[in-house]
């Protein structure tokens, strides 16, 4: 049990800087999970925070304790690596009673505790088995059994999942989970894909090349994305993007013009547009399950939209569009729809769901009222 | 035996040997008899006795002349296949010889004499293993110690080797360091330096350090070797870097990473460098030569030289001791030859 603090901490590899300056406080017992892009360099900050990699600048703290200079084998912490990282050459039992005997524990309690953690991952008839000898969900339950029996400050995870067909990573998801509930320990996970991060995490820290975009809970960042790159890397299918410009706007409102309508809208976002100033190039961003098809029921901005293809799942139906001058637009409805590819219908963009970003480099987010 | 018959057999061709399975036959026949002729002739030549080595034309098979027991004569006497004056021929034991008159018995009525040229007759032989080669050869010499001091020797030399050679295999290819290159080709450019150039190097080092007539002074200058460091460093390579973060997670100290995680994983290599050492400490002359001079210390392979004398050599000694010497090294090679054929291979070197 140990919370973590990360202060200013960054990473250099000669002239290139892979982590810039990050800030993050992880408090005891919470599940946080790095998610972002492959190369953002989040399983760097990981094994920085494990002590594999060194600290360039900034501090590493474990429960209020600098652990710049502590060597990954002290630090108490535990991980579970991509390729499980299981010794090849000992059975399930020895690779789980590696790290105990490392501590000098005695055999009895070794054995206990090994007993102890195969049963909770039930491992109980497989401890006389070779790493090669089990399929990919049982090494995976071995990785993290050996991370568990040193009853392990924080865990850490390196994209544990990513080596699992999806049936297994749905149900591993759930363990992982699971053992969080029922160890209460601090977990810190690494991955790339934003649906483990949404249905794991407490929190999510965004990276992007070695900055942290946003930090927050999954809704926070599902609903108040602090910028495009956030709003488009979180969501399936991702959030639709069209460009405009600010038509008007004061401390409560913002009109938009999109580029795909021609002309101003009617109805303005409800977002502080104090920053905005007019003829600035904005993007607006419309989840794909927000848009309407036919007549609105709220305040929204309509235009036309172009099928080009349609996926009917029953439950639900995707429409790929094209708006405007050849801008993308998908879009999730619930149930069936009577439309066909070629036809045009019309979209209805709900303003309360509409998100707006400046066209820039960042791309930061107009805050919402 | 099924399977070595199937193995033997193999062709190409279904139903009729094609001819290139003739050409690869004759040709693994050729490389048969060119590596396994000398060893077969020498194995066959250490069970002849004097006699029939010097015997010209050689025979391929051991013969020795038979003997019978004769009523009066202590000794056995040979026996030879005689044609007597009248144009018999019989089998009859030789009693004496005098210039090129023969003297001759009937081994079954010994008191009559025959006087026959010794060109009438011819000795009668049979197959016949000269074991004693064998068993009085370790009477004979101080065969224990010498083999002692080689089992000792190879033992000990290549089990320093192994840990060294290891430990810097694991320094060069698991840590990053600077100059590691640098020590990494400084120490594989000394695969280019001929050891008979550092002969008189080494032996002046040895001698300064007192080790001249020590078993150790043959074996400190052999145990690091460019070609292990090479090849185990080559095969570490191959194994994962996350791996040891896993064990440094485990708490593990970076000395019981190498011997608890790399040094098993390695095992195909090791087993690669150990049969080489094996062989190559075995099978060493030139500098147990140089440091050993004292025969209490000298090496299987210093003692065999020791057999050829000045004036004569005890041929039939020699080869039984060359014999058993290959025996060992024959051995290591048969039972690991798999382990030498995955381990070069998965070690990417030739």
């Amino acid at each position: 049990m140990a919370s973590l603090r990360l202060q200013n901490v960054g990473k250099r590899y000669g002239a290139t800087t892979v982590i810039h300056s990050i800030d993050l406080d992880v408090p005891d017992g919470e599940f946080v999970v790095f998610v972002g892009p492959s190369g953002c360099g989040k399983s760097t900050l990981l094994r920085m925070i494990a002590g594999l990699e060194d600290v360039t600048s900034g501090e590493v703290g474990i429960d209020g304790k600098r652990v710049n200079e502590i060597s990954a084998a002290q630090r108490g912490l535990a991980m579970v690596f991509q390729s499980y990282a299981l010794y090849p050459h000992m059975s399930v039992y020895q690779n789980l009673a590696f790290g105990l005997e490392n501590l000098r524990t005695p055999r009895v309690e070794i054995d206990a505790k090994v007993q102890g953690a195969a049963r909770m991952l039930r491992l109980d008839a497989l401890l006389e088995r070779r790493p090669t000898q089990l399929s990919g969900g049982q090494r995976q339950r071995v990785a993290i059994g050996r991370a568990i029996v040193r009853d392990p400050t924080i865990f850490l995870f390196d994209e544990p999942l990513s080596n699992l067909d999806a049936e297994l990573r749905v149900q591993m998801r759930a363990e992982i989970t699971a053992l969080h509930k029922r160890l209460g320990t601090t977990m810190i996970y690494v991955t790339h894909d934003q649906v483990e991060a949404m249905t794991m995490a407490d929190r999510i820290v965004v990276l992007r090349a070695g900055k942290v975009e946003q930090v927050g809970t999954p809704l926070e960042l599902y609903n108040h994305p602090a910028n495009r790159f956030v709003a488009g890397f979180i969501g399936s299918p991702q959030m639709n993007f069209l460009n405009g410009r600010v038509a008007g706007a004061d401390a409560e409102r913002i009109r938009v013009a999109l580029d795909a309508m021609g002309s101003a809208a009617a109805e303005a976002l409800p977002l502080r547009g104090a920053s905005a100033s007019p003829e600035q190039a904005v993007v607006l961003g419309i989840r794909p399950e927000h848009i309407g098809l036919g007549a609105a029921t709220a305040p929204s901005l309509s235009l036309p939209a172009k099928i080009d293809r349609i996926e009917q799942l029953g439950a639900s139906s995707f429409l790929y569009c094209t708006v405007g001058a050849g801008e993308r637009l998908t879009v999730h409805v619930a149930g069936q729809v009577p439309h066909v590819s070629g036809e045009t219908v019309t979209v209805t963009l709900p303003v309360a769901d509409s998100h707006l970003f400046a066209a820039t480099e960042g791309g930061a987010a107009f805050p919402r009222r | 035996m099924a399977r070595l018959v199937a193995f033997l057999s193999a062709q190409r061709g279904r139903a009729r040997a094609d001819w290139t399975d003739w050409v690869s036959y004759a040709y693994l026949l050729l490389g048969l008899l060119l590596m396994f002729g000398p060893v077969l002739w020498l194995v066959l030549s250490s069970f002849k006795s004097p006699a029939a080595l010097n015997e010209f034309p050689p025979q391929l098979l051991p013969y020795g002349q038979k003997t019978v027991i004769v009523a009066g004569h202590e000794k056995p006497l040979p026996l030879f296949s005689a044609t007597l004056p009248d144009g018999t021929t019989r089998e009859l034991a030789e009693v004496r010889r005098i210039g090129i008159q023969a003297t001759l018995v009937d081994p079954a009525a010994p008191e009559e004499e025959y006087k026959v040229n010794i060109r009438d007759r011819k000795p009668v032989r049979h197959f016949e293993l000269a074991t004693s080669n064998y068993t009085e050869v370790f009477g004979k010499f101080s065969f224990g110690t010498y083999l002692w001091n080689t089992v000792f020797i190879t033992v000990i030399a290549t089990l320093i080797t192994l840990l060294f050679n290891a430990m810097a295999a694991f320094a060069l290819s698991k840590y990053r360091f600077g100059g590691r290159d640098a020590v990494f080709v400084l120490i594989i450019s000394t695969l280019m330096i001929p050891p008979t150039i550092i002969l008189v190097p080494n032996f002046l080092v040895v001698s300064e350090l007192g080790l001249l007539n020590s078993l150790w002074g043959v074996i400190w200058p052999a145990v690091a070797t460019p070609t292990g460091v090479f090849l185990l460093r080559q095969y570490m390579l191959t194994i994962p870097d996350e791996l040891l973060d896993a064990a440094r997670m485990d708490h593990a100290s970076e000395w019981r990473i190498f011997w608890r995680i790399v040094l098993p994983l390695s095992a195909p290599a090791l087993a690669v460098l150990a049969i080489f050492s094996v062989m190559w400490r075995w099978n060493d002359f030139l500098w147990p030569l140089i440091v050993l001079s004292r025969s209490e210390k000298f090496t299987l392979q210093l003692a065999l030289n020791a057999f050829q004398g000045e004036l004569t050599t005890e041929w039939h000694y020699l080869l039984a001791m060359t014999v058993i010497t290959l025996l060992p090294v024959t051995l290591v090679f048969a039972f690991l030859q798999r382990h030498i054929t995955t381990g070069i291979a998965s070690a990417g070197v030739k």
